[in-house]
C-alpha cells in the first residue's frame, strides 16, 4: 500500500476514534436501554419519517418503595404523530382505568407494566383502545429530573397554584421512602428545573381534579420539553445519553431518534391536540375494593379512532 | 532517524486530528445560554431604582447595574414600604415567612412565624406581600388549614395591621382545591385587587382578576373567565391595570393593559402590549408611563427584564438578555 494511503488511513482512523469517543455514551445507552441493537449509528444519514406513527409514553414512580422490576405506571400517554400534516395528538390514559389486562383479568391499567413489562403495557393499551403502538418510551422519576436539568430546565405556565402538603419525599431518599414534604408551585409563566417540574406534574392532593389535573400538567410538560429539545442537535445526544443511562427504556433506536429529532421543529404547539379522558369519557367508582376509573367505551373509542387508527 | 521523526510527527498529528474531531463534535451542541449573575452584567439604564430576584437573592438595579441586596438564601417577592424599606418572602422547604428589610438587605423584623415544630403539614406559607398605599396594612397570601380536610391547601389573602396587636384578617374566600387566591394589590380607597382561580364543570382552570371593597365581601370579577387574566398591577394614578392573560392557553401568556374605573368597579377592554410570549409579573414605573415585566428572550430560556409603553403597542424593549430572574417576583420599581 502506498505510504500516502497509510497516512490518509491513519488520519481517518484517528477521526473515527475521536467521533467514537464523543458518541460513546450514546452507544452505551443504546446497548443498555433500548431493545433495539446498539450499533454504531450516530453519524449515518437518516431520512425523516413520513408515515404517521404512535408512541406510548410510560412514567413510573421508581423510588425505593418499589422493587425495580415491580413498577406500576403512574403516567401513560399515547402520542400520535403525523409528519405529513404536522399534527400530533396526546391522549392521557388515566392510571386507575379499570380494564381487562391481557392474561391477567380485570385491573387498573397502571398495573399492566408491572405484570408484563413494556410489552404488557402496550398490549393492554392496544387491546382496550383498539390502536396499534409502534414504539414505547419509559422513564422513571430520576430520569425525568435529569432529562429536564440536562435540557437546561423548561419554561411553562403554571395554570393555578399547585399546593400539596403530602408530596412524597422519595426522590433519592436514603431514609424513609414514605416521608413527605410540602410543595407550593406558584402560578404564572415560570422556568423550572427538573425537581420543580416533577413536583408540578406529580402533585395531585390539593387539586379538585386529582389525577386528571396531573394528566393535563404532564401533557403541558411534554410540550415544554419538546420546545426545549428543539434547541438540541445530534451533538447533544452523548450528554443526554450519559445522564439518562439506565433511567430510560425505549424501543426507539438511535437512528430512529435522530430521524424524529429532525422533524421535531415542524410541530407547532398549536397543532398538538391534547386529550384527557375526563367525564363523560370516564367515571369514578370502586372495583375489587379499590378506587378506580371506569371507561365509557362508547364515548372513548370514537374519540380515539378519530386520531389513532 | 529522520524517518522515525517523520513517523512520530505523523502519529502526533493524527492524535491531534482525532482530538480535534472530538471537540468539533462537541462544539456542534445546541445553543445552551449560560445564565449570569446580575452583578456580572450591565444593562440599559432605567429611571429610578428597581428590585428584582434571581436565585433566592434580591438585587437592586440602578443606573444600569445590579448590586446584590440579600444573600442567596430563599429570598423572593420583595415589595416596597412607603417608608423606603422592603418586605420580602424568605422561603424554606416547608414554610415561608415575611421579613421587613432595610434597602441594604439587613433584617429589621420578622413579620410572620410560619414554621411548626410539629408535623410537616402544620407549617404555613406566606407569599406575595404588599403594603397598602398608606403603609398601615400588610396584605399577603397565606394558607389557613381546613380542619375537615388535610389535603386542602388553598391560599387566601390575609391582611395584618402594622404596629398593632390585632391578628391577621382573612380578606378572601378562595374556591376550594384550586390553589387559592394570590397576588394582592391594595388600593388607595382600602379595596383590594387580586387573582382568583376557579375550576369549571368541564375541569378547566380559570384565573380572573377580582376586586373586593372590604374584608370578607364577595367581591366582583374584573375580567371574564375566558380571558384567563392574573397578576394584576395598578398604575400609580389607579386608572390602569396591567395584567397577564393566557386566553386559555397553557403555553403562552400575553401582557394586557386596561383602563380601571374604581367607582363602577369595571375594567375597560384590554389592549394587548405583548403577545405570544410567556409574560410574567408586570409592574408600573413610578410615573406610570412604562410597564416592566419578565419574559424569556428565547423559548426555554431564563426570564429577562423587559419594558413596554402602555400607550404604544409593540414598544417593547429588552433590558437584560442573559439572566435567570424569578418570574414569580414582580419587579419593584421606585422613584429616585
Amino acid at each position: 500500500m502506498p505510504r500516502a494511503w497509510i497516512v490518509v488511513l491513519g488520519f481517518l482512523l484517528a477521526g473515527l476514534g475521536g467521533l467514537g469517543a464523543y458518541f460513546f455514551p450514546v452507544l452505551q445507552t443504546a446497548g443498555s436501554a433500548s431493545s433495539g441493537p446498539g450499533q454504531i449509528t450516530a453519524l449515518n444519514p437518516v431520512s425523516a419519517p413520513t408515515e404517521p406513527f404512535t408512541v406510548l409514553l410510560l412514567g413510573s414512580d421508581d423510588d425505593s418503595k418499589f422493587p425495580p422490576d415491580r413498577l406500576n405506571t403512574q403516567s401513560m400517554i399515547l402520542v400520535r404523530v403525523d409528519p405529513a400534516t404536522k399534527q400530533a395528538t396526546l391522549l392521557s390514559i388515566p392510571r386507575d382505568l379499570w380494564v381487562p389486562i391481557p392474561g391477567q383479568g380485570a385491573g387498573k391499567i397502571s398495573t399492566a407494566y408491572n405484570l408484563g413489562g413494556p410489552d404488557g403495557a402496550i398490549k393492554a393499551v392496544e387491546t382496550n383502545f383498539n390502536v396499534h403502538v409502534d414504539d414505547y418510551v419509559w422513564i422513571g422519576l430520576n430520569g425525568l429530573v435529569k432529562l429536564i436539568d440536562k435540557l437546561g430546565g423548561v419554561n411553562l405556565q403554571v395554570t393555578n397554584p399547585v399546593m400539596d402538603d403530602f408530596y412524597p419525599a422519595d426522590l433519592n431518599s436514603a431514609g424513609d421512602p414514605y416521608g413527605y414534604y410540602r410543595v407550593a408551585v406558584l402560578p404564572g409563566a415560570t422556568h423550572m428545573d427538573g425537581v420543580r417540574a416533577l413536583q408540578y406534574v406529580r402533585s395531585r392532593h390539593g387539586d379538585l381534579r386529582g389525577d386528571f389535573a396531573r394528566s393535563e400538567r404532564q401533557q403541558q410538560l411534554l410540550l415544554a420539553i419538546k420546545a426545549q429539545g428543539s434547541h438540541l442537535s445530534v451533538a447533544d445526544l452523548p450528554t443526554l445519553a450519559g445522564a439518562l443511562n439506565g433511567e430510560v427504556k425505549t424501543s426507539i433506536s438511535i437512528d430512529r431518534l435522530r430521524a424524529l429529532m429532525s422533524i421535531a421543529n415542524d410541530f407547532n404547539t398549536k397543532n398538538v391536540h391534547r386529550i384527557v379522558l375526563l367525564p363523560p369519557y370516564t367515571s369514578e367508582g370502586w372495583a375489587d375494593g379499590q378506587s378506580v376509573v371506569f371507561p365509557n367505551w362508547p364515548q372513548i373509542l370514537p374519540l380515539v379512532h378519530q386520531t389513532f387508527p | 532517524m529522520k524517518r522515525w521523526l517523520i513517523a512520530t510527527g505523523l502519529v502526533v498529528a493524527m492524535l491531534a486530528f482525532g482530538i480535534g474531531i472530538y471537540h468539533t463534535a462537541a462544539a456542534l451542541k445546541g445553543d445552551h445560554k449560560v445564565i449570569r449573575r446580575p452583578t456580572a452584567i450591565t444593562a440599559s439604564p432605567l429611571p429610578g431604582t428597581m428590585y428584582v430576584v434571581q436565585g433566592g437573592a434580591v438585587y437592586r438595579f440602578h443606573h444600569g447595574s445590579f448590586s446584590q441586596v440579600t444573600a442567596d438564601d430563599g429570598w423572593m417577592q420583595p415589595a416596597a414600604t412607603p417608608s423606603g424599606q422592603l418586605v420580602a418572602v424568605k422561603r424554606e422547604e416547608n414554610y415561608s415567612d415575611l421579613y421587613l428589610l432595610s434597602t441594604s438587605g439587613r433584617q429589621v423584623a420578622q413579620l410572620t412565624h410560619n414554621s411548626s415544630p410539629g408535623s410537616v403539614e402544620s407549617n404555613h406559607w406566606a407569599f406575595y406581600p404588599r403594603l397598602s398605599p398608606d403603609g398601615q396594612t400588610l396584605f399577603y397570601a397565606f394558607d389557613p388549614k381546613d380542619p375537615y380536610n388535610d389535603y386542602r391547601v388553598d391560599l387566601a389573602i390575609f391582611a395584618s395591621r402594622v404596629n398593632t396587636a390585632a391578628g391577621p384578617v382573612a380578606w378572601t374566600q378562595p374556591n376550594q382545591f384550586t390553589g387559592g387566591d394570590v397576588t394582592p394589590v391594595p388600593l388607595k380607597d382600602g379595596g383590594l385587587i387580586y387573582t382568583k382561580y376557579s375550576i369549571d364543570d368541564q375541569s378547566q382552570v380559570h384565573s380572573q382578576v377580582w376586586i373586593q371593597r372590604r374584608a370578607g365581601s364577595v367581591g366582583v370579577a374584573l375580567t371574564t373567565a375566558d380571558l384567563g387574566c392574573s397578576q394584576p398591577a395598578i398604575s400609580p394614578d389607579e386608572k390602569s391595570v396591567a395584567m397577564v392573560c393566557n386566553r386559555g392557553s397553557g403555553q403562552s401568556a400575553e401582557l394586557d393593559v386596561a383602563s380601571f374605573d374604581a367607582a363602577s368597579l369595571t375594567l375597560g377592554p384590554p389592549t394587548t402590549l405583548v403577545s405570544s410570549e410567556l409574560v410574567a409579573s408586570p409592574a408600573f414605573a413610578p410615573d406610570g408611563k412604562t410597564i416592566a415585566f419578565l419574559a424569556p428572550a428565547r423559548p426555554g430560556g431564563g426570564f429577562q427584564l423587559w419594558t413596554a409603553n402602555p400607550s404604544v403597542a409593540g414598544s417593547v424593549r429588552d433590558i437584560t438578555t442573559d439572566l435567570g430572574l424569578d418570574s414569580t417576583s414582580a419587579p419593584v420599581w421606585l422613584a429616585g
